[in-house]
């Protein structure tokens, strides 16, 4: 081996050169050109820009449709939040004390199957629950008395179809994550709470809680993430944003602009506003939420 | 413990190896390869009985099929991509809608330039007369207009009968099928009566009504009297509770399982409703307003040539001249669309009614023109959908919809 090789081998260049290489082809170009294509009107074909300046960010900024979405979006996440954080973590507590091997493990898969469905087939089971004529949902409800809805083609429900959905298709990696956790609580610190007489809640509360908050804070944040994107699928499956744009979220906004409409200056200027709300999210959560992370 | 590999061996190996690489190529021969882009699926869908009877003859060229997405979008999205990287589609199905934007944007190719205008009037010779001014977008011909459909009403004859319906009755206005929808859904009890939402049937209505979506000089003109008195047919049935507004997967899903008196789309869904009905199925003529001479329009999509390269162009040629032949469009009907040629085929089952609507003449389905032609006309989707969910009354929601076209059409 020469001496230049070597000294190459030592380099941490070495070692970080294809994960660097790799962020700036696939992250940080693809983001300053989107930067770049925000100030323009582009044609993918003709391959010709026209200077807009600010444009496209003021047209967004006007567009009742983006004020519309950006509502969406906040509602999707003050409904789902809660939801598929607080509901897995409730059930993770449950499952983790089922002494019954076999019935936990029963219980546990029933609850994480959805998640591995993709969206496309879950959605044509759903769709037919939604039928408003010949869905279950209606069938079930109206053996209460209750008069069929329109469960997504009603622009006051549309939107609470997508939620439920999601929360069902989603839920289940949030548990799986709560689960192995709760695995990893040491049983000497459970056991001393208990011989101290703790019962079951003041032990799940005041001792398993803290102890699982890395879990909970990296859900809180992933799950942001999930609403804020991959809410799309099920947006785009079950109501295509409709209807009249009642059930549309930010990134769908975006999807339309960009490859519905083939406006992908506008697009661009889009994804930039999108990126500079999920920053000050994320922001916030790690300024105000991390610390009530107990990391020992 | 090391094994030696023979030069026959690892020769072999090699062959296997490459064998799935090299093999389809060699069988194409020096054929040219025409692509065709399309939305339809299934291994034996007819476009896939097209395409081998076209390639069963040998005539040098070979066309592969490729289905890039179900919808016209998904479709054009791709195509974009692949034109941008210089690996277009030779043909691609464009939906009539979106025919100023495959022109202006994609590249879609005058056919007059690309083939001549003698071998254009030969290709389009072929379609009867009444057909062949919809080839054109702007005055362009670029698309051969092979699959044509139109809106039709498809009865539950089943409940049609129960309901003490005439079983042959064909309503030709929508003042004499609302009393019938009526009276099934009085005496069946299920639904009477759906319709798509969406700026293609409702243009009918408008239409019928005697206006217009947009002028032949592309201004938007949607919310004319007659539009307005159109629309107002539209949304009568939701206003009388015959039709509870659904999406287009969750009527022909209810309509199939025998929910639904009549459902009113187009005549190209038919192969597939009739193959998931269980009960008897009639299709009739969409009907017209009262007082009004009918105006029906037309739908579906047009064959265009997106290829730069003369040698594709020919070969597309040669398969858009056999997609006219007889022998190719008594296959292609089975899927439900128009025989718009002038080859005389006996109708199909079932395709009587859309057939007879084509004779009496139909237009062509609205054709979002501009640079943002596609935006406006997810617009006006929105608006239709407001006046249909009565989220506002029918003259301001067309209006609206005609000051939020204008602004894009103009942009």
């Amino acid at each position: 081996m020469t001496l230049a090789w070597r000294r190459l081998g030592q380099s941490p260049w070495l070692f970080a050169g294809p994960a660097v290489a790799a962020a700036i082809a696939f992250v940080w170009l693809p983001m300053v050109s989107t930067l770049a294509l925000s100030f323009f009107d582009w044609s993918l074909l003709r391959h010709e820009a026209t200077w807009r300046g600010l444009d496209h960010y003021r047209g967004t900024l006007a567009n009742p449709d983006f004020h519309l979405a950006l509502a969406n979006t906040g509602l999707y996440l003050a409904a789902l939040l809660p939801l598929q954080v607080g509901v897995p973590l409730v059930l993770a507590f449950a499952l983790a004390r089922v002494r019954a091997k076999t019935a936990g493990r029963l219980y546990r898969t029933a609850l994480f199957a959805p998640s591995v469905l993709s969206f496309p087939v879950a959605a044509v089971v759903w769709l037919w629950l939604f039928n408003p004529t010949v869905g279950f949902l209606n069938t079930l409800t109206g053996s209460l008395g209750v008069p069929p809805q329109r469960w997504l083609s009603d622009p006051d429900l549309a939107i609470w179809s997508v939620i439920a959905v999601t929360f069902w298709k989603s839920f289940g990696l949030n548990l799986l994550i709560f689960l192995a956790a709760l695995a990893n609580v040491p049983a000497d610190v459970t056991e001393a709470a208990r011989i101290d007489g703790a019962g079951p809640f003041r032990q799940a509360v005041d001792i398993e809680l803290p102890l699982i908050s890395p879990a909970l804070f990296f859900a809180v944040v992933t799950t942001i993430i999930i609403v804020l994107d991959e809410i799309v699928g099920a947006v785009d499956v079950l109501t295509e944003g409709g209807p009249y744009r009642t059930s549309s979220n930010l990134l769908y906004f975006l999807y339309e602009r960009g490859f519905r409409h083939f406006q992908f200056g506008e697009a661009a200027a889009v994804a930039m506003l999108i990126a500079v709300l999920v920053a000050g999210v994320t922001w916030a959560q790690f300024r105000f939420g991390e610390r009530h992370v107990h990391y020992d | 413990m090391s094994r030696a590999v023979s030069r026959r061996r690892f020769t072999l190996a090699a062959a296997a190896l490459a064998a799935p690489v090299v093999l389809p190529r060699a069988s194409l021969g020096d054929d040219v390869k025409v692509d065709l882009v399309h939305t339809f699926s299934g291994a034996d869908h007819p476009v896939q009985r097209v395409i081998r009877a076209f390639n069963d003859k040998a005539s040098g060229v070979t066309v592969v099929s490729r289905q890039d997405g179900t919808t016209y979008e998904a479709i054009t999205q791709k195509a974009m991509s692949s034109i941008a990287a210089g690996r277009g589609p030779s043909l691609m199905t464009t939906g009539w809608k979106l025919g100023d934007f495959a022109r202006r944007t994609l590249g879609a190719q005058d056919f007059r330039q690309i083939f001549g205008a003698e071998r254009t009037e030969a290709l389009l010779a072929k379609f009867r007369p009444q057909v062949r001014p919809l080839a054109a977008i702007g005055g362009v011909p670029i698309g051969l207009p092979w699959s044509m459909s139109t809106p039709v009403v498809y009865i539950n004859q089943t409940l049609w009968t129960a309901a003490g319906l005439d079983p042959a009755a064909e309503p030709m206005t929508m003042e004499e099928l609302y009393p019938m929808v009526r009276q099934l859904q009085e005496r069946t009890g299920k639904q009477g009566l759906c319709y798509e939402v969406n700026e293609w049937l409702s243009q009918s209505f408008i239409q019928n009504a005697g206006g217009d979506v947009i002028d032949a000089d592309g201004k938007p003109v949607m919310d004319s009297p007659a539009a307005v008195k159109g629309i107002e047919a539209f949304v009568q049935p939701r206003r009388d509770n015959l039709w509870r507004v659904m999406t287009i997967p969750e009527m022909l899903a209810a309509f199939q399982a025998g929910a639904i008196g009549a459902m009113a789309t187009s005549s190209a869904r038919q192969s597939g409703v009739r193959q998931a009905a269980s009960f008897d199925l009639r299709l009739i003529q969409m009907p017209g307003l009262a007082g009004h001479p009918r105006r029906m329009n037309s739908g579906g999509n047009f064959l265009a040539v997106y290829s730069k390269v003369k040698e594709q162009q020919e070969g597309a040629y040669k398969f858009l001249e056999f997609l006219t032949s007889r022998e190719a469009f008594e296959i292609w009907l089975a899927t439900g669309y128009l025989n718009v040629t002038t080859n005389d085929i006996p109708i199909r089952p079932g395709n009587e009614a859309a057939q007879a609507q084509m004779e009496g003449g139909l237009t062509s389905e609205t054709v979002w023109p501009g640079a943002r032609g596609l935006e406006a006309l997810t617009v006006h989707i929105d608006w239709i959908t407001k006046i249909v969910n009565g989220a506002v009354p029918v003259a301001d929601g067309l209006r609206g919809s005609r000051e939020a076209v204008e602004k894009l059409v103009a942009a």
